[in-house]
């Protein structure tokens, strides 16, 4: 097939597939959807990926709603009311300075979710970047490159996320997005480079370098758009990491200070008291482990949307 | 009594949308020494025929009803050890594919060996020296040297020699070829059905050979089979079907026997006959061709209501309203979509 | 497959030397000498002479060549805060202690994880599966610190059967060995599981099953080899893992390993420290890479080939 999914005008030539138990599948040569309303109706369908992306927005409401709806100062002290198991008043408790966690919660979220989200974004702009380069240009560019990255492959991020907040000699949201984002962008540089490979060995880039189209038309014409997807699914596979890369510097102390809170520092506050109250760190973690839970079934569950050959596996 | 008796067999795969009736209700016959061909596009049910013969389906498929009967055993009743026992020994097959049949991390002798060891009591020593033997017997030259090679050093023509081989290691009375030259290239497929003839007759077994290519069971089969849309449409002797094919379906298969090698004919889609195969998960009650068939007009009663498969003339069975025989006048123009 | 093996040791260094290289760029931009970290002001003659005391004075190159070579000698360098103290006698005094918590957790992840891998995708969908992909996701997402401080909170502070902190005792490694180790454990769990599950589906393990070879000859013959061959190759990126995953560790436990150095070192700004750290940990990370790739050359007869 010489055409460009992306073509709008020429999708739906494209489908027709083969089920996995060779049969054929004639329903789909009758309703030609695109490609994109294809992966959203198996998207759809996958029970898991549903109820996944349904807690990711509601805890995105949750960090953005309840500060504005909380009648409570985040800062306030009141030692009359600290330590509060949950209650109705207080969802879930207060901390040892009788500042209401359900609210504090959603405030650290908000850092913690925003680091994650502009992390991920860094990261996918430079392993874009680095992986397109790469793999558009080819030749010993593309080999040095690679090279390079097989170096740093699986270097342990920590120690210079550590290194890169010395070097600004202060922790702060965009700070912390840069230090995160230092020692993690290999593995999509990597991916989208083998992407790009692959687009271009198609017949239909092919067929329009053949026909002479420039160079940056082929790239974002034909080889950036059709990367979507996988980008896509990157988006909610790298998330996690940062999110959790900002909970251990944080946790470590050499994170989000005071009086900003994210959930690892809110983690930190609540490991200093683990013995006497140990809700205080389990709140914050789950909603670390919420977010992370539900980004990686989301993104499994495009992966499978946008991989038609996968589809009757169900 | 045949060596190999199926009767009525049902085989249905589980999806979102339902039931897809890849086999529904189809009955063989494979008698002793001969070779059944079982002919059909890409999705008829015929792979699934023999791997519901063998019992290897996937997880997702099961036999609903009917039954396999193997030398008066049904084989849809044994257990997963007593069938294990009858696989490779009194059954083998071979696959598409021979390219990815082979363990790329084993060597080819252990593949070669280990089925033997497993029904035939032989020593590691007998075992290779029989493997090596049975390469010989494969025309896979210098064997003794190649025993230690892994598969990715064998050519595809080579590694379908190797599989033949490896089938034939425990003399099984059926041997079931699956596309046996579809994946290979157009230089070695005659190589490859003239071995399978000559050891059908060396070692006395029985053969089905399932293909979408009249070409190869020309030579070789003494009985064919046409499947349709997991059904048996025509099924008679080689010569009868050569000589009077009788369902419209045949004929195109037929008509279509020189094709143009390119991506449609090695994937086993039919091009000579406009439209689609019908989808086995909503069959309508009516002739699961007609909606293809060149003689079925719209208000014929096969499309309201399944043709049964009739005995035309002694031995030779057919399903359609339109048999050649029983037809006057030209083809219905409009009918095809 | 001898020329594989040398090109692919010789390969390391150069990339030794560019992550040396890098993490000395890194460290020269950090702002601050070490020597200003307190309120008072250190004279400015007194700040000479420790410049040039640890050669602080010297063009780049100069520090950078004399650093390689030093690492090359296994010398790290003094320490730039504790007083007669070398970054050598720090690392032989921590390491130990965290390569024996990583060693353990990584030998307790591969004893579970895998067999858990294997199980779970030998009854794929069924309740055990479930049950197990339940518990593999689950410590996938729960932050090591939650699992650290509720092992620590159940089985030290309320059940008293192992002690709250410190490396010394056997009972006192209990713990912090299996909190380290539930990342790489269900990590492996998932590869194993979804390597297995893919091998199931090839052609060669359904022309095994119609050889007529007994199920478990299959599983164990074509299917595990083919299955963990990919898992040798996660084990490279694991390593980066557990070192995340032990400073964290080490810090809660109060376990005197080189992870919970590092943190006190960067709060100290004992950067010579800091980097000496880094340096071993990057060049461990890289060696293990390197093995796993010659493994992986070795266990797969199709590199093996291609590489000769």
């Amino acid at each position: 097939m010489v055409l460009n999914p992306q073509n709008e005008e020429l999708r739906e030539l494209t489908v027709g597939r083969e089920r996995e138990d060779g049969s054929f599948e004639a329903g789909a040569a009758i309703n030609q959807t695109s490609l994109w309303r294809d992966a959203a109706r198996r998207f759809a369908h996958n029970r898991a990926a549903l109820v996944a992306m349904f807690a990711f927005l509601l805890m995105l409401a949750y960090v953005v709603i309840v500060p504005f709806v909380v009648p409570y100062d985040p800062n306030a002290v009141n030692f009359d009311i600290a330590y509060v198991n949950p209650t109705w008043t207080h969802p879930f408790g207060t901390d040892e300075f009788g500042r209401d966690l359900f609210l504090r919660t959603a405030l650290g979220g908000r850092i913690s979710i925003g680091i994650g989200f502009a992390g991920t974004v860094a990261i996918m702009v430079v392993g874009i970047l680095y992986g397109a380069i790469s793999g558009f240009v080819g030749g010993w560019l593309d080999n040095a490159m690679m090279r390079f990255l097989d170096a740093l492959y699986g270097l342990p991020y920590l120690p210079f996320a550590i290194i890169t907040l010395a070097i600004f000699g202060t922790v702060n949201f965009w700070t912390m997005v840069i230090a995160l984002t230092i020692a993690s962008w290999f593995t999509t540089a990597r991916v989208m480079r083998g992407q790009i490979i692959t687009l271009k060995e198609n017949d239909y880039v092919r067929a329009a370098r053949a026909v002479g189209a420039r160079w940056h038309r082929v790239l974002f014409r034909h080889l950036l758009p059709n990367t979507l997807g996988v980008v896509l699914v990157f988006v909610f596979l790298e998330l996690p990491g940062v999110v959790l890369g900002e909970a251990f510097l944080s946790f470590l102390g050499l994170g989000i200070n005071p009086p900003q809170s994210s959930w690892g520092s809110l983690a930190q506050d609540g490991y200093t008291q683990y013995l006497s109250h140990p809700y205080i760190i389990v709140i914050p973690s789950v909603a670390i482990a919420w977010l992370i839970l539900s980004a990686f079934f989301i993104a499994d569950g495009l992966r499978d949307a946008l991989d038609p050959r996968t589809e009757s596996a169900a | 009594m045949a060596l190999l008796e199926v009767d009525d067999l049902r085989t249905y795969f589980t999806s979102r949308r339902g039931d897809v009736k890849a086999v529904d209700g189809i009955s063989l016959a494979v008698e002793r020494g001969k070779t059944l061909g079982i002919v059909g596009e890409s999705g008829c049910g015929k792979s699934v025929t023999a791997l519901s013969i063998m019992g290897l389906l996937a997880p997702n498929a099961r036999v609903v009803s009917g039954s396999v009967r193997f030398e008066g055993r049904d084989l849809t009743e044994l257990s997963d050890r007593e069938l294990e026992d009858i696989r490779g020994r009194q059954i083998a097959m071979i696959f598409q594919d021979p390219m990815t049949s082979l363990n790329p991390t084993l060597t080819i002798g252990l593949q070669l060996t280990e089925t033997m060891r497993r029904h035939l009591d032989m020593s590691r020593d007998e075992a290779r020296k029989r493997a090596i033997e049975l390469l010989e017997e494969v025309h896979i030259p210098n064997a003794r040297a190649r025993l230690d090679d892994y598969p990715h050093r064998y050519s595809g023509g080579m590694r379908q020699r190797v599989m033949i081989a490896m089938a034939l290691s425990c003399s099984p009375k059926l041997l079931i070829a699956d596309e046996p030259t579809t994946a290979l290239d157009v230089t070695v497929q005659a190589g490859i059905l003239d071995l399978l003839e000559e050891l059908r007759d060396e070692h006395e077994m029985s053969m089905i050979i399932i293909t979408h290519d009249m070409g190869v069971v020309a030579e070789s089969a003494d009985d064919i089979a046409v499947m349709y849309a997991g059904q048996i449409v025509e099924q008679t002797n080689a010569e009868e079907l050569f000589d009077h094919p009788e369902h419209p379906y045949t004929e195109a298969l037929l008509g279509a026997l020189p094709q143009v090698e390119d991506e449609n004919v090695r994937q086993g889609r039919l091009t000579a006959i406009p439209g689609r195969p019908p989808d086995l998960v909503d069959l309508p009650d009516a002739c699961r061709f007609a909606p293809r068939c060149p003689y079925a007009s719209r208000n014929d009663s096969c499309t309201a209501k399944m043709p049964e498969l009739r005995e035309l003339r002694p031995g030779h069975l057919v399903r359609t309203a339109h048999p050649a025989s029983e037809r006057q006048g030209a083809p219905v123009p409009a009918a095809a979509p | 497959m001898l020329k594989f093996v040398v090109r692919r040791v010789l390969w390391t260094i150069p990339i030794i030397l560019l992550v040396i290289f890098m993490t000395f760029w890194m460290m020269r931009e950090i702002k601050g000498s070490p020597f200003r970290k307190s309120e008072r002001a250190v004279p400015a003659a007194v700040l000479a002479n420790l410049n040039r005391k640890f050669g602080l004075d010297k063009p780049w190159y100069v520090q950078y060549g004399k650093y390689v070579k030093d690492v090359a000698t296994l010398d790290l360098g003094p320490s730039l805060v504790l007083r007669n103290q070398d970054v050598n006698d720090i690392v032989k005094e921590h390491f130990p202690v965290s390569a024996q918590l990583g060693g353990l957790a990584m030998l307790l992840a591969i004893l579970v994880g895998i067999p858990i891998g294997i199980i779970s995708a030998l009854r794929a969908n069924k309740l055990t599966d479930y049950i197990a992909m339940l518990f593999a996701n689950l410590g996938f997402a729960i932050p090591s610190f939650l699992v650290a401080t509720l092992l620590i909170y159940e089985f030290a502070a309320q059940l008293r059967w192992f002690p709250t902190n410190g490396w010394d005792t056997a009972s006192s490694k209990v713990l912090p060995v299996i909190a380290l180790s539930l990342g790489p454990m269900t990590y492996f769990a998932r590869i194993v599981r979804g390597q297995m599950l893919e091998t199931l589906q090839q052609d060669y393990v359904r022309t095994a099953k119609a050889k007529g070879l007994r199920w478990k000859r299959v599983v164990v013959v074509h299917v595990l080899r083919n299955s963990l061959i990919p898992a040798v190759t996660a084990a490279g990126p694991l390593l980066g893992f557990l070192v995340t995953g032990s400073f964290i560790i080490e810090n809660i436990f109060a376990i005197p390993g080189i992870g919970r150095y590092y943190v006190i070192s960067v709060s100290g700004r004992d950067y010579s420290t800091v980097m000496g750290i880094t340096v071993l940990l990057a060049i461990l990370v890289i060696v293990a890479n390197m093995i796993v790739d010659i493994l992986y050359g070795f266990l797969d007869p199709r590199t093996r080939d291609a590489r000769t």
